[in-house]
């Protein structure tokens, strides 16, 4: 009987062994699949000093309502910490669920090369029911007109291959990041999800970086 | 009535119950934690503090319970446990549709593959009757059956 138990134990033991390593095999080669992944952006996506303490990056559908809802948390962060806080935005449009996403984010990047990416930027936001469906290119267009864009310059720019190629590169970016909904925000590395983690946790998180 | 499940189905209902619980739990364990946090958030059945902590533990969970399955190690707990984790979820969904909440996705596999709250409660159902065959059946292939010589001791050799 003693026999039995102690050849039982050791049986049980190698089991439990298997079981656990088997998990954290599995796990390490999910986590294989995590690539480092670029926060840079063209000047005209950056708001803020670029020594500023503080670094917040987001990746963003401009057909998202979430990132709709984000967006009042992001103003009163950056109107609050103005000139601490240095922002980055990243293009990330979740073109199985929203079809016009990419559209405006091909739009706001030439508003971009004119200097007017945040102008368009919060046209897109503060209109988002205007011009996510089939009034999207007369919509976008008029945001063109009411910002004095160069429209010749702009529709041109719509065109260029290298403008969804840019937009292409942050997916590429978001998805190494493991960005799997919008809005993601890193605040110095830090990931917060949608608008009530940058809310309730996000703000506290700039004051600990900015004491430091 | 007695239900009699072949040692062959409740093999194969262990490894697809296990491989499922394992892709579900890997995934999320290797991912950022913010993600799976925001959508046991949106099921609104967790205080604000629990559930970051919840979105950092389920995943192991998962990957425990599916390589129990899949190894055969304390077989009939483990059937068990991923039954209750099943029964569990199907409550959060029906809480859910309840309240009327609208969920970005169920949350199962993370990023990985979206399912519509309908589309998680069958996938849910039928692993939760898998769940059932691979309690009912004996253990075959299992390390249990290594560890105990055969069939278990304590259930006489018979499920």
């Amino acid at each position: 009987m003693i026999f039995f138990a102690m050849d039982r134990l050791p049986r049980v033991i190698v089991s439990a062994f298997l079981v656990l390593a088997a998990c954290a095999a599995s796990f390490a080669v999910a986590r294989g699949a995590h690539k480092p992944f670029s926060s840079d952006a063209p000047a005209y996506r950056k708001l803020g000093p670029e020594d500023a303490k503080v670094v917040i990056v987001e990746f963003s559908d401009f057909q998202c309502p979430a990132c709709k809802y984000a967006e009042p948390p992001m103003r009163a962060i950056l109107k609050l910490y103005e000139g601490k806080v240095k922002l980055i935005f990243k293009h990330y449009p979740l073109e199985r669920m929203h079809q016009f996403a990419r559209a405006g984010a091909v739009a706001a990047e030439c508003a971009g090369k004119q200097g007017k990416f945040w102008e368009y930027h919060h046209e897109l936001y503060d209109r988002q029911e205007e011009w996510t469906n089939d009034k999207a290119e007369e919509m976008l267009a008029s945001y063109a007109k009411t910002l004095k864009l160069d429209s010749a310059a702009w529709l041109a720019c719509r065109k260029d291959p290298a403008v969804n190629e840019a937009v292409n590169a942050d997916q590429k970016d978001g998805n190494n990041a493991w960005v799997g909904s919008t809005p993601t925000f890193f605040i110095n590395g830090k990931r917060y999800v949608g608008a009530m983690q940058l809310a309730e946790r996000g703000g506290p998180f700039i004051e600990k970086e900015l004491k430091k | 009535m007695k239900l009699n499940v072949p040692a062959s189905a409740g093999l194969a209902a262990r490894l697809i119950v296990g491989s499922v619980l394992v892709y579900a739990g890997a995934t999320k364990a290797a991912g950022p934690s913010e993600e799976f946090a925001l959508v046991i958030g949106a099921y609104d059945i967790m205080s604000k503090e629990m559930v970051q902590t919840a979105a950092v533990f389920l995943p192991w969970v998962e990957l425990l319970i599916g390589w129990s399955l899949i190894l055969g190690f304390r077989l009939r707990e483990s059937a068990i446990a991923a039954g209750a984790l099943f029964a569990a979820f199907l409550f959060a969904l029906i809480t859910v549709k309840a309240k009327g909440i609208q969920l970005p996705n169920c949350g199962c596999f993370g990023d990985a593959i979206h399912f519509t709250p309908l589309q998680a409660t069958l996938f849910d159902t039928a692993l939760a009757a898998l769940c059932f065959a691979a309690w009912k059946a004996a253990p075959g292939l299992s390390l249990d059956s290594w560890t105990e010589g055969g069939y278990t001791a304590r259930t006489n050799g018979k499920r």
